[in-house]
C-alpha cells in the first residue's frame, strides 16, 4: 500500500494505488486547481441528482478534472484514525456520483488482503491447541477463556457488557447507544482472532450455541419492542456515513459469487467475516436468531412486514443475511478450523 | 398517474467476452402496457456506468427501438477491456447500463425518462467459451433468478423470452427447447415458436399475489439430452382498487373518561380493514395516503382530542391462496389532561378517507360516544387513625392516606398537607408517593415522641387537586403508644451497618418502627433477591424501589437507595440504585461501599473449656 506521503503510485497491475481520503483531501488541498474543483464540485452534488448535475457545464468541467485527482478512486480503512472524516469525504463525492439508491453500493473500504489462515496461526501459537482437535470442547466457552487471559481484550469485553446490562429504568432496559458504541470499540480495538473465536464458534449443542447468541448481548442491542422493516432500517442506516459504509463493505465481500467455489468474492472468507463483525453496533446490526446447532441462521432485527410493492426487494435485501451460503460457508469454515487453499 | 408503459423486471444481465463479433444479440427486454394501443420505444442512455462513480461513453452496446434486443455494435477487444477494468474492484468487472423507455420515438439521445432498466454487464476476461464447454444450466439460464412482476389491471402482453439470444446465436446446431411446468389453470401462456412467455388476462392481486412456475428446459446434442429446472416467479404488483370497510359493520365505540384523566390516554379504538396493502415504508406518504379527521366545529373538541392511526399488514385468504391486506386501527387519545370538573357528553365523528381509491365508497365514517364523568375529591368516610410506637425513629413509615379510588387516578394531581394542630405536640409529616396518588406519612420528629404529654395527637388532613384547586379533608388521629426502651450505646445510625443476626436486633437506627431493627433472613442460594441483611422496617427495605421517604437519607435504607460500589456477588437494581440481589449477607456504610458475603463465622457451640468440664 501506499506510504502516507507518496502520491498514488502504480502496483504491477497497473492499477492505481489508492491513497485514503483524508490524505487524498490534503494533498487536493495544496493545489490550487483541485480544490476550488472540488468545491464546485461539492456545490453541484448538494442535494442534486447526477442527472440534474451532469446538465450544468460547470459541474461537468469539474467532475472530468477531478476524475484525474487522488480523491477520485480515495478509500478508507477499518479502525484507521479519523475514519469518520475519511468517510465522509468519500460520501461528500459518491453520494451524488451513484444513482439515486442502488440496491448495492460499492464498499469505501480498502479490499481485504489477509486470511482467515493467517488467524489461525496466530491463534495457535497463543493458544497452544488446534481449534479443530478437541471434539469434546466448548469452544465458544474456550474462546471467553482466551480473550479473559488477554488484558485489551479482557477490559474491553467486560467494558461492553457492563455497559449493555445496565438498567436505566423499568420501561428502559438499558442505553442502546452506549452499548452499540462499547461493542463498535471491542470489534474495532480488539485483534480479529480474539473476537472471530468469540463470535463465530463452532456449536455441538445447544448451551454453546446459546452462549454464541448471547456474545453481543442482543437483549440490548439486538432486540427491540418492535421490528422495523428492513427496507427503512436500509434507510435508517443509509443516513449515516459509518453505518452505510459497513453495510456496503457488507454487501461487497458477503455477496455470494457464483464464480467462486466458496460462494464467496475472490474465495475470501476473512473479508466477510471482517465486514460482519463490522457491522455490530450500528442500526444493521445482525446476530444469530435462535440456538439451533443444526443450522446457522444470521438476520439483522427486521422483517418484510408491511413492505408493499416493495416485499420483492425487501426479501432479496433479507436473504443476504438469512439464505447467504458466502456467510454460511464462512462461518463454518472458521468454526472448523480451515481455509481455502489458495493455490499461488 | 404516470405514463403506463413498465419493465417487468428491475434488473437484466448478461456476459460479454473479449473480441465477440458485432452484431451479437446479448439479451431481450420486454415490456408490458398500461393501456391497450400504447408502442414501447427503447433506448441506451449514451453512457456506461463503471462501478465506482466513473463512467464512458458507450461504443460498443446498441438496442433496437422497436424489439428491445440489445446486441454488439462493435467487438471489445482487450484495449477496451482493460480501459473499462480500470476503477473496477470487483474480482468481476461489471458496466452498467440503463434502457429508457418511452411510448412514442425517442426524440432527444437523453437520460431523463423516469422508466428505466438497469442491465448489468460482466466483462469476461477470456474470449466466447465454446458452446460445447458449457453447462446445461450455462446453455439454459442466466445465473439471476427467473422473477417477474406484473401490474394488476393491466392488459395482457408478453413479458419473458426464455431463450438466451446470446447462447442461440453461439450454438446454433444445439437444439435447446423449454416449457413452462406447473402451469395449469394459471393465466400465462408459452409461445414455443418464439420462446415467449406471456400473460394471457388481466390479474387481480387481491384474488392471488403470486404465482409459483418452473421454467424447464431440455438441450438435445446428437443422442444425450440434459434436463434443467429452475423456479420461475411472478409477483402481482397492487395498486388502489379496494376501498375501506368495516370488520362486522362496526363504526361506533364508547369512550369513557372517568378516572384516567392523563395527556395521551387512549379511550377507544375502531378498526378499518382495507384489501390492498399500504407499505410502511416510507412511513409518512402511507399516513397521508389514508387519512383520519376529526369532524367538529367545536374548538374544545379539537383541542382535547386527537386522532392517532397505526396500521399492520394482515393475511385474508380469498380462495386458498394468502394474500396481504391492511388492518387501519384510529385511536381516539386525549390531547390534554381533562380536569376533574369536566362534565360532558356527545358523539364525536371521525372522517377516514383512503385518498388514492378512485371510487365513491373511498371513506367511512367512524362515532365514538364520548362521556366525560366528573370525579369527586373525597376521603373515604372514615377517619384515619394510627398508631406510633414511641421507640420509633426518624424516617419512621406510619402509613399511606389516599382519597377515595387514588390509586385509579392517571393525571391527576393531589397534594396532601396536615394542617398543623395547636398543640406542641407534632411529630409526623406528610410526603407525596410517586406520580401524587398517595401521601405517606412518617415520624420527622422522634423527640416528640418521648414527651409523655404526647398520648393523642388530632389532625386534619387536606388533599387538593393541583388542577382546579378541589379540596377535601378529613381527621387524623396519631396515637402514640408502648413505653420507652433504654437507648444501646455505641450503636450506629443505619440499620443497615449490622453483619448479623444478634447484633441487627439489639439496636435501633433511622426509619425503625419500634426502636428496634429487624433481620430479614435469605434463603443463601448463591446470588438471590432474597438476601440476609438488617433493615428498619421489612415491610418497606429492601423492596427494590428507592421510596421518597428511603431517599431523604442515604442511611435509611441503603439496600435500596445505593449508587455507591457494591462488593462482592451482586445485582444493581434499577437505574443502577441499590443491590436487587446479592450472594449471603449484604451490609452497607451509608455514604459508603455496600458488601455482600456469605457469612463463614459458626458460631461454636463449646469451646475447649466446656469439653474439659464434660
Amino acid at each position: 500500500l501506499a506510504g502516507p506521503l507518496s502520491p498514488p503510485g502504480q502496483d504491477p497491475h497497473g492499477w492505481r494505488v489508492p491513497v485514503d481520503c483524508v490524505r487524498a483531501n490534503e494533498l487536493c488541498a495544496a493545489e490550487p486547481s483541485c480544490s476550488s474543483r472540488y468545491r464546485t464540485l461539492r456545490q453541484c452534488l448538494a442535494g442534486r441528482d447526477r442527472n440534474t448535475m451532469l446538465a450544468n457545464k460547470e459541474c461537468q468541467a469539474a467532475l472530468e478534472v477531478l476524475q484525474e485527482s487522488p480523491l477520485y478512486d480515495c478509500r478508507c480503512k477499518r479502525g484507521m484514525k479519523k475514519e469518520l472524516q475519511c468517510l465522509q469525504i468519500y460520501w461528500s463525492i459518491h453520494l451524488g456520483l451513484t444513482e439515486g439508491e442502488e440496491f448495492y453500493e460499492a464498499s469505501p473500504y480498502e479490499p481485504v488482503t489477509s486470511r482467515l489462515s493467517d488467524i489461525f496461526r496466530l491463534a495457535s501459537i497463543f493458544s497452544g491447541m488446534d481449534p479443530a482437535a478437541n471434539s469434546k470442547s466448548n469452544h465458544c466457552l474456550d474462546a471467553a477463556k482466551a480473550c479473559n487471559l488477554n488484558d485489551n481484550c479482557k477490559r474491553l469485553r467486560s467494558g461492553y457488557i457492563s455497559t449493555c446490562s445496565r438498567e436505566v429504568s423499568p420501561t428502559e432496559h438499558c442505553t442502546r447507544r452506549k452499548c452499540h458504541k462499547a461493542l463498535r470499540q471491542f470489534f474495532d480495538r480488539v485483534p480479529s482472532e480474539y473476537t472471530y473465536r468469540l463470535l463465530f464458534c463452532s456449536c455441538k449443542d445447544q448451551a454453546c450455541a446459546e452462549r454464541r447468541r448471547q456474545t453481543i448481548v442482543p437483549s440490548c442491542s439486538y432486540e427491540d419492542k418492535e421490528k422495523p422493516n428492513c427496507l427503512d432500517l436500509r434507510n435508517t442506516c443509509r443516513t449515516d456515513h459509518l453505518c452505510r459504509s459497513r453495510l456496503a463493505d457488507f454487501h461487497t465481500n458477503c455477496q455470494t459469487s457464483f464464480q467462486s467455489l466458496t460462494s464467496c468474492p475472490g474465495d475470501n472468507y476473512q473479508a466477510c467475516l471482517g465486514s460482519y463483525a463490522g457491522l455490530i453496533g450500528f442500526d444493521m446490526t445482525p446476530n444469530y436468531v435462535d440456538a439451533s446447532t443444526t443450522s446457522i441462521t444470521i438476520s439483522p432485527w427486521c422483517s418484510c412486514k408491511g413492505s408493499g410493492n416493495m416485499e420483492e426487494e425487501c426479501e432479496k435485501f433479507l436473504r443476504d443475511f438469512t439464505e447467504n451460503p458466502c456467510l454460511r460457508n464462512a462461518i463454518q469454515a472458521f468454526g472448523n478450523g480451515t481455509d481455502v487453499n489458495l493455490s499461488p | 398517474a404516470t405514463f403506463g408503459l413498465y419493465f417487468p423486471r428491475k434488473e437484466y444481465s448478461e456476459n460479454v467476452y473479449i473480441d465477440q463479433p458485432a452484431g451479437t444479440p446479448l439479451l431481450r427486454i420486454h415490456t408490458l402496457r398500461d393501456s391497450h394501443g400504447e408502442v414501447a420505444h427503447f433506448h441506451l442512455c449514451q453512457n456506461l456506468i463503471i462501478s465506482r462513480a466513473r463512467s464512458h461513453e458507450n461504443h460498443w452496446f446498441q438496442i433496437r427501438e422497436k424489439t428491445g434486443l440489445l446486441y454488439l455494435s462493435k467487438s471489445l477487444d482487450r484495449e477496451d477491456f482493460n480501459m473499462l477494468s480500470v476503477g473496477n474492484w470487483m474480482p468481476l468487472s461489471k458496466v452498467m447500463l440503463y434502457v429508457f423507455l418511452s411510448s412514442h420515438p425517442f426524440q432527444e439521445k437523453e437520460c431523463d425518462s423516469a422508466t428505466r432498466t438497469t442491465v448489468f454487464l460482466s466483462l469476461i476476461n477470456a474470449t466466447a467459451p465454446a458452446c460445447s464447454s458449457l453447462t446445461a444450466r450455462q446453455l439454459c439460464f442466466t445465473e439471476m433468478d427467473l422473477s417477474f412482476h406484473i401490474k394488476e389491471n393491466k392488459p395482457p402482453g408478453t413479458f419473458h423470452q426464455l431463450q438466451l439470444p446470446s447462447v442461440h446465436h453461439l450454438c446454433q446446431n444445439l437444439s435447446i427447447s423449454y416449457k413452462l411446468l406447473a402451469a395449469e389453470g394459471m393465466p400465462f401462456r408459452y409461445n414455443e415458436n418464439t420462446t415467449g412467455v406471456s400473460v394471457t388476462q388481466r390479474l387481480d392481486r387481491e384474488e392471488r399475489e403470486r404465482y409459483e412456475l418452473i421454467a424447464k428446459c431440455t438441450v438435445r446434442e446428437g443422442f444425450r439430452e440434459m434436463q434443467v429446472e429452475v423456479p420461475f416467479l411472478v409477483n402481482v404488483l397492487d395498486e388502489d382498487d379496494s376501498p375501506p370497510f368495516l370488520p362486522n359493520g362496526t363504526d361506533t365505540a364508547d369512550a369513557v373518561v372517568e378516572f384516567n384523566r392523563k395527556e395521551g390516554t387512549v379511550l377507544a379504538v375502531l378498526t378499518v380493514y382495507d384489501a390492498d396493502t399500504t407499505p410502511i415504508y416510507p412511513l409518512e406518504s402511507s399516513r397521508k395516503k389514508y387519512t383520519g379527521t376529526i369532524i367538529t366545529d367545536d374548538p374544545w373538541i379539537s383541542e382535547t382530542f386527537r386522532v392517532e392511526h397505526i396500521f399492520d399488514e394482515i393475511h385474508f385468504s380469498p380462495n386458498g391462496s394468502q394474500v396481504r391486506g391492511t388492518q387501519h386501527e384510529y385511536k381516539l387519545v386525549l390531547n390534554k389532561s381533562i380536569s376533574v370538573t369536566e362534565h360532558r357528553s356527545f358523539q364525536l365523528d371521525v372522517l377516514v378517507n383512503d385518498t388514492e381509491f378512485h371510487g365513491p365508497e373511498r371513506s367511512v365514517m367512524l362515532h365514538f360516544n364520548v362521556s366525560i364523568l366528573p370525579v369527586s375529591i373525597q376521603f373515604p368516610n372514615m377517619t384515619y387513625q394510627f398508631t406510633v410506637n414511641r421507640n420509633a425513629e426518624r424516617f419512621a413509615q406510619i402509613g399511606k392516606i389516599c382519597i377515595e379510588n387514588c390509586m385509579k387516578f392517571r393525571g391527576v394531581n393531589i397534594t396532601y398537607k396536615l394542617l398543623s394542630p395547636n398543640v406542641s405536640c407534632y411529630p409526623v409529616s406528610v410526603l407525596q408517593g410517586r406520580e401524587d396518588k398517595w401521601g405517606s406519612l412518617y415520624v420527622n420528629d422522634s423527640s416528640v415522641l418521648r414527651r409523655p404529654e404526647c398520648k393523642e395527637i388530632q389532625y386534619t388532613i387536606q388533599a387538593t387537586d393541583k388542577q382546579s384547586r378541589k379540596h377535601t379533608k378529613t381527621l387524623l388521629t396519631v396515637v402514640l403508644e408502648g413505653t420507652l426502651l433504654k437507648k444501646e450505646e455505641d450503636c450506629p445510625d443505619s440499620c443497615a451497618v449490622s453483619k448479623h443476626h444478634a447484633e441487627c436486633e439489639e439496636c435501633g437506627g433511622l426509619g425503625v418502627l419500634t426502636g428496634r431493627c429487624q433481620w430479614r433472613q435469605g434463603s443463601g442460594k448463591g446470588i438471590t433477591t432474597n438476601y440476609s441483611t438488617c433493615t428498619p422496617s421489612i415491610k418497606t427495605c429492601p423492596d427494590g424501589t428507592c421510596d421518597v421517604i428511603e431517599s431523604k437519607d442515604p442511611a435509611v435504607c441503603p439496600q435500596d437507595c445505593t449508587s455507591g460500589n457494591i462488593i462482592g456477588g451482586h445485582g444493581k437494581g434499577i437505574g443502577n440504585l441499590g443491590i436487587k440481589s446479592g450472594h449471603g449477607i449484604c451490609y452497607c456504610f451509608p455514604r459508603q461501599n455496600c458488601y455482600c458475603e456469605k457469612d463463614d463465622i459458626k458460631e461454636q457451640l463449646c469451646d475447649d473449656v466446656c469439653k474439659t468440664v464434660i
